[in-house]
Parts: structure tokens; sequence; C-alpha cells
């Protein structure tokens, strides 16, 4: 057996409320990638984070390369070889890419920062580990997956021999996650260790030498990649057994509640983003839009929930032609949005959950009357809302910025699907939730759509939308390059359209 | 996002008295004798006590006003201007009508104030939400020219064509009484802790409040909610500039009886001051202003009984900004200092 770089034991970490990690084990051994799986909230960010010198554990010990530290501080941590990668990447968008690889560890000769220097250095990451990145580039000009190179870069740069990847694939595409895998299979061979935290039990099986499960904040299981199961594992993050995939639920379709009739949208650098997009859903029915991400589904999002231009084309919600107009105005028309970017968008991180659950429905009776907020209907209002979601931890004024990934997520959805609006428009729904809770979206979609609401899916999640939609449409470079009915519908076939292939465009 | 803690505050506030102390020992004085006078100056006595009254109130509701548009994420320094529009317009409509009843007069002074400067307030407001203008800018030049303006007013058009640049006396009815006499503090302390409580009720109880609280917090998502960002924001403004001219309006109905050119010594500007070590926190905002109330008008008695500079008290106001903006510091160091006592142990 190879030595063991990393001993975690007994590691409790409070935050006010919650026991974000109780007795928590972790061990690390040279040269092998171990991932770290668990529910939302399970403390997996929490336990890297105490490994980083990010938070001071209440008790427990570390051991790193045979030294035993209660504690460590971030400066230790990298000190020791030890480099994150965290779940919200923090780079400073305004910098150039060598900028912030460098900063604060600039080489300097003579006083003066040294470029050449870090120049070489990085070129030399880049060709050892395929990390391929423009050095010159602004971070807020460069893609989520080339970000993520520039963040791998940089703890690399620091020394770091311990790689901690939180969540890394959450936000790259399918093309993008199948590189990064490249990468650290590369970076294993180079000798380095690595822990990677992640949701998609399929990569975890793929990649891992071992797998530890946490639930709850207590250590569950280690085991090694090559004698389990996907199903085993879920079982072992859940605690029961989960079922995910299946396919598309029966219900009877009603008339059509959103047509949309080939807009035009700009996006952030192109003037049509989208180019004569059509579409349209009936009531009792979900809509699949497929594609790899940046193909304009965004642009598609925002321009039906009135918070992008449309230049050209229709957008009817519930009879009445609703581009264009305010947010507001086409929620009363009867759509629900969850938006694909929900620390930003779907979210207000500085208030509490209860506000935030409550942020559609505060100014309608009964949450309020004559303009007054009722408080306490929107304490009973929000509490019931965290209890049908099994939002944890259940508390209505728990700061939205303290809730884990994918609890943030299933208060965005609550809030949105607890409408019971004509038309749901969810955008990534599962983006970076675990199974359990993926497992409750999944079937708050089709609960609504049995209620009878037109569901549009966005997702760049082939198999969610193989499992759930109706139809399926597939876009392309700003246009819908085909429409097939589910019971047609293969990964083969989609991935064709995905491409641009099977058009004559 | 900061919150502000009773605790917290009162440990700076007497960190602060305390390096105030050193401060006046260096200088050769007595420091218990003289806080022991500046208290007496601010607290014994009805004239004193009024004193602080007097200053109270404007700090109060212009720190109240700088508050509110820091709720919808405007830098608002340009209370001072809609200070000097509200005090005017109270002014005008004190003296130009007569024969009214006080309990028709007085809120008409108030009402005539506060949409000069409700208006007022809206145009950085709209500059900003609109046309993102930077509002910092707009609010210090805007409030040149509102004080320019009152001065133009009350040398020609509003002119007493007495020997200083004064509007004429206000009507006996939109005085505000006194109380405490023979201080000139007034019951505009009532309306101004009556506004104080609305405010906070509006922004915490109604469904208007819970929009400016939340387009200062999270544009994006109040757009996505069905907030209008924009209009709020300028109707964020509109209360705050109100705010604002209300203090005008009371310094006039309520001290000097007529508007004076130049009256305001920069109040808005301590306003802000006690808003900003409030952390804009509405609750915080009366304790705060009532410690620089307290401090300014005690400052007169120390230096008469004891010698002491009465400018050693800005001084201290000053290490106060200071050590209230330090407070995140505080609150790093001591996570640091738990790291290395742990390493200690070890
Ligand atoms: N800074 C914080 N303040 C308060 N509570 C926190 C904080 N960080 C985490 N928590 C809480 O601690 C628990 C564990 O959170 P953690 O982020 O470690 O979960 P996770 O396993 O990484 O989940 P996810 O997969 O959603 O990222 C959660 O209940 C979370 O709400
Ligand atoms: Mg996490």
């Amino acid at each position: 057996m190879s030595r063991i770089l990393i001993e975690m034991k007994g590691i409790c970490k409070e935050f006010p409320g919650v026991k974000a990690v109780q007795d928590g084990l972790f061990s690390l051994e040279e040269g092998e990638i171990h991932s770290l799986i668990g529910e939302n909230g399970a403390g997996k960010s929490t336990l890297m984070k105490v490994l980083y010198g990010m938070y001071v554990p209440e008790e427990g010990s570390i051991a790193v390369k045979g030294e035993t530290y209660p504690s460590l501080t971030p400066k230790q941590a990298i000190g020791l070889g030890i480099g994150m990668v965290h779940q919200e990447f923090m780079l400073v968008r305004e910098m150039t890419v060598l900028e912030n690889i460098i900063l604060g560890f600039e080489p300097r000769r003579g006083g003066r920062i040294d470029r050449r220097a870090a120049l070489e250095k990085i070129e030399y990451y880049a060709d050892t580990y395929g990390l391929r990145v423009h050095p010159d580039k602004k971070v807020e000009e460069i893609s989520v997956g080339e970000a993520q190179r520039v963040e791998i870069i940089k703890t690399l740069y620091r020394g770091a021999e311990i790689l901690v990847l939180d969540e890394p694939t959450a936000v790259l595409t399918p093309q993008e996650a199948e590189q990064l895998f490249c990468i650290l299979r590369s970076m294993k061979e180079g000798g380095k260790s690595i822990v990677f935290i992640s949701h998609k039990l399929q990569e975890v099986l793929a990649i891992s030498d071992r797998i530890t499960v946490m639930r709850g904040g207590k250590h569950i299981a280690t085991v090694a990649g090559s004698s389990t199961s996907a199903p085993e594992l879920a079982r072992l993050m859940v605690g029961r057994e989960v079922f995910l995939g299946g396919s598309p639920v029966p219900a009877a379709k009603g008339d059509v509640a959103l047509s949309v009739e080939n807009i035009f949208v700009p996006g952030e650098k192109e003037l049509s983003k989208l180019r004569g997009v059509s579409f349209s859903v009936r009531k009792g029915e979900i809509l699949g839009i497929a594609g790899v991400n940046g193909n304009g589904q965004s642009e598609l999002a925002e321009a039906i929930a009135g918070l992008r231009q449309v230049q050209r084309g229709r957008v009817v919600l519930g009879g009445a032609e609703v581009q264009n107009m305010p947010p507001r105005r086409i929620r009363e028309h009867g759509l629900s949005h969850i938006p694909e970017d929900r620390n930003q968008r779907g979210l207000d991180r500085f208030s509490d959950v209860k506000e935030n659950l409550a942020a559609c429905s505060v100014s309608e009776p009964p949450l309020s009357s004559l303009g007054v907020i009722r408080w306490g209907k929107v304490r009973e209002f929000a509490e019931g809302l965290i209890r049908s979601y099994d939002i944890r931890p259940a508390g209505a004024d728990i700061e939205a910025s303290g809730l884990s990934g994918g609890n943030a997520q299933k208060v965005v959805v609550a809030r949105e699907v607890s409408r019971k609006a004509e038309v749901l428009l969810a955008s990534q729904p599962t983006r970076g939730v675990d199974i359990g809770s993926i497992e409750t979206i999944r079937n708050e979609l089709n609960r609504a759509k049995e209620a009878g609401a037109a569901v549009v899916l966005i997702s760049s999640d082939l198999e969610e939308i193989l499992s759930l939609s109706d139809r399926i449409a597939v876009m392309f470079e700003g246009r819908i390059t085909g429409e097939v009915d589910s019971s047609e519908a293969d990964e083969e076939k989609l991935g064709l359209l995905m491409t641009g292939g099977g058009t004559h465009v | 996002m900061y919150k502000t803690s009773w605790g917290s505050t009162l440990m700076t506030i007497i960190l602060s008295l305390a390096l105030g102390a050193g401060a006046i020992l260096l200088l050769g004085y007595d420091p218990i004798e003289a806080y022991y006078q500046l208290f007496r100056g601010a607290f014994v006595g009805k004239f004193n006590i009024g004193g602080v009254m007097e200053r109270f109130v404007p700090l109060m509701l212009t720190a109240l006003a700088f508050a509110v548009s820091a709720k919808v994420a405007v830098f608002n320094v340009g209370v001072e201007g809609e200070l000097y529009l509200g005090a005017i317009a109270a002014a005008w409509a004190g003296y130009a009508f007569t024969g009214l009843h006080p309990l028709v007069h007085i809120p008409l002074c108030f009402a005539v104030a506060m949409v000069a400067s409700g208006a007022w307030g809206a145009i950085p407001g709209a500059l900003k939400a609109y046309w993102k203008v930077n509002e910092v800018c707009v609010t210090i030049l805007m409030n040149y020219v509102a004080i320019y303006f009152t001065s133009y007013l009350v040398g020609n058009p509003f002119s007493a064509r007495a020997s200083i640049p004064r509007t004429p006396t206000i009507e006996e009815s939109a005085r505000l009484l006194r109380i405490l006499r023979p201080s000139r503090a007034n019951i505009g302390l009532f309306v101004a802790l009556g506004v104080l409580v609305l405010v906070w009720w509006m922004l915490y109880h109604t469904n208007w409040g819970y929009k400016l609280r939340h387009v200062g917090q999270n544009p994006f998502f109040s757009e996505y909610v069905g907030i209008p960002p924009k209009k709020v924001m300028i109707w964020g403004m509109i209360l705050s500039g109100a705010i604002g001219g209300l203090a005008g309006a009371i310094e006039v109905m309520g001290i000097h009886g007529h508007f004076l050119d130049n009256f305001s010594p920069g109040i808005a500007f301590d306003g802000m001051l006690a808003s900003l070590i409030a952390k804009n926190d509405i609750r915080m905002v009366p304790v705060l202003s009532l410690f620089l109330a307290v401090l300014k008008t005690g400052a007169l008695g120390m230096e008469r009984f004891t010698g002491v500079p009465k400018t050693l008290i800005d001084t201290i106001i000053a290490v106060f900004i200071l050590l209230a903006a330090m407070e995140g510091l505080f609150a790093y160091s001591r996570r640091r200092s738990a790291r290395s006592s742990g390493e200690e142990a070890a």
C-alpha cells in the first residue's frame, strides 16, 4: 500500500444551529483519486474546507504526511502542498488569467514581477497535464471550463501535491467533463493525489480508486471504486433505495399554453443569439430542450421570462402576447420560472429562507393584506414548503447564503412549483443537486405536468431530458435543429442534432 | 453582509471614549473631569437636555434619509441639499399662507417641504436607475446647486429685506411648539421619532418595504420575481429626499422661525456618518445619532469648565468612526487568534 498523505479523524464542525460535520473521517493515499460523495448539505465542502484551513474544527485532528495538527490555516495548508478548487470559483473577473494564477505568489526579479518566469511555469503545467488556457485573456472572457483549468493551474502553481476539487463537473458540459477527467488521470500519473467531490455517480465510478460516502455530516463508508456500483452508492448516500431514470409518465394533454413564434434575441456578445426559434407546449406535457450549453438555451429562457429583450417574433402565453413585457406581467399571465443561475437570479442570498420562499406571493393574500405583510402567515407558508420539499436545515430564518447548493436549489423549486402556474419554465433544475434531491425535483416536475401545467425543461443532461420529456427539441447555434417524440429519441439521435448534424441549414 | 450588534457598538463607544481620554491626558488635562463636564453639559438641566434634542432631531432624520437610500443601494450624499430645499420650502409655506389653523398649516408646511426635496431626490435616483450615472458625483454636485439656489431665493424673491439674507418670519400657526424651555427643542422631536418608527415599519412590514429592501440587496433577483428595480430605486430616493426635507422643515419651523442663508453647518454629513457607523441599520440610527448629539452638545460645557478644546470631540468622533469601520478587522483577528491558540495547544 502506498503512503498515507492525509488522515482526518473525529472532525466536528458546527455552524449556528447546524452540525455540518460530526466525527468526520477521511484519508488520502499518495497517487490516488479519492471521491467524496453525499447529499446536498452532507458536509463535503465543509470537511474539505477544514482540511484547507478555511474552517477551524471544534474537535478532531488532521494528520498531513505524518504530522498531526488540530487545525490548519490556509497558508499552512498551501505550505503542506494542499490545493483546493472551490465549488464557487474564486477568480478576479477583471484580471487576466496570468494575473489570477500568480496572485499572491508573484515571481519577482529585482522588485518587479517576472512575467516570463510565470509564463514558463504555466506553460509547463499546460503541456504536462493538458491544461490549455489563454494567459492574457481576462477571466470574464473565458468559458467556465477554462476558468476551471485556471483554478487548477493556480493550485499547481502554488506547489500543490494534493488537489481538492469541489464539484468541478457541476458547471461543465459533458465534453468538458471528459477533458477534465483526462487531466485528472494524467495528474494522477504525475504523482498527484486528488480528492474529487461530485454528485454524478457514473463519473465517480469511472475515475475513483476509493470512494467515501457522507450523510448528515457523518462518515458512512469508504469503498473501493472497483467493487461498488451506482445503486449501492446511491443507497449509502440517501439511506434508502433511489429510483432515477425511467421514462416519461403519460398524462392527458390539453390546449397549447405557451407558444414561441420565430423569435430573435440578442446575446451578450452577438447581435442575434437566437435566430428564429419556434415551438409550442401543451398543458400536461413536458417539452425537453436539449443541447450543448451556450447554444442559446439561457437566452431563450430569459427571453420567455421577460428578462431579455426580444427583437422579433412573438411569445404567446395563456392567449396573450407577452414578449417584452415586464417580468411581473408575464408571471401574472401564468409563468413560473426556475432560473439557471440560482445564486444571482433565483435567490436573494442575503435574505432568509422565508423571504426567498415567499418572494412571489408575499404581495397577495393571505400572506399580506392591504399592503401589510403578515409575518405569521409567511412563516407558516415557508415552513409548509420547507417540510414538503425537505429543505435542510429546516429553518425559515436561516440566511439563504448558508444553505448548501442543493438545498438552495430546492428553495427555488419550491417557490416556483408551488405557484401552480400554467407554464413552468425550468432551466437546468437539477444542476449541482444530489440524487435524492434530483429525484424530488424530477417528481415535482412530473407532478406539475400531471396537474395540467405545460412544462419547458431546459437541460444539458441528456439522461434527464430523456427520462422526463414527452417531446424533445434540440438547440444548436441559436436554432432548433430538430424536434423528436420521446418514443423515437435516443442519445445517438439527439447527439447528432446537438452538433448540428441532421439538418440542412 | 454586516449586521450590527448592540454589544459591539457599545464596545466601540467605550473604546473611542477611552482613546479620547488618552488624548485629553496628553494635552495635560484631567480626562475624568473633562468627561464629567461633558456629560453634565449634555444631561444636567433642561437647557442642556434640550440642546441635545435640538441637535439630535436633524441628525437622526438625515441619518435615516441616508439609510433609506442605502436600502435601495444608492449612496446618497445629497441629503444636505435636500435639507436646504426642504427648509426653504417649509419657510415659504410658513409665511406665504396666513390665517390657517396650526393643525392645517403645520402639515401643509411639512408636505410642501417633503414634495420639494423628494422630487429633488428623484433626479439622482432616476439618473442612476435608467442611465447608470454614478450617484455620488451627481448628489455632491446637486448639493451645490440646491444650496446656491436657496441663497438666490433668500436674496431675491423670498427675501425678508432684513440686514441678513433670510426669509420673512413664518406665521405663528406654522411654528412647532417648544418643549424644555429655555432650550429650542420642540415637538419636532416627536415628529422625527414617529417618522423613524413609521419608516422602519414600512420597510419591514409592508410589501412596499419588501420591494425596497430586495432591490437594494439583489436587483437581479428582484427583477426576476417581478419587482421593477428601476422604479423602486427611484421611490427609495424620493422617500430619502422627503425625509431629508422634513429635517430641514423642522429646523425652520421649530428652531429658527425663518430660513437663514447657509444655516446648516453640514448637519446631513454628520447624519451620513451616523448612518454609516450604524451600517445603515434603521434600529441603530437613533442610538448613534443620539451619541453624536450628546458629544457635540456636551463639548461646549466641557470647554467652558475645563478648557479642553471642544474640537477634541471631533477627534473622538473621528476615532469612533475609524473604530466602527475596523469592526470587521476585529472579528477577523479574533478568528485568527482562535486559530493560533488552537495550534499552541497541540
Ligand atoms: N458558512 C456557513 N454558515 C452556516 N451554515 C453553513 C455554512 N456552510 C455550510 N453550512 C451548513 O453546513 C451543512 C453542510 O454544508 P456543506 O456546504 O458542507 O454541504 P455539501 O455536502 O458541500 O453540499 P452540496 O453538495 O450542496 O455542496 C449544510 O447544512 C449547510 O447549510
Ligand atoms: Mg458543497
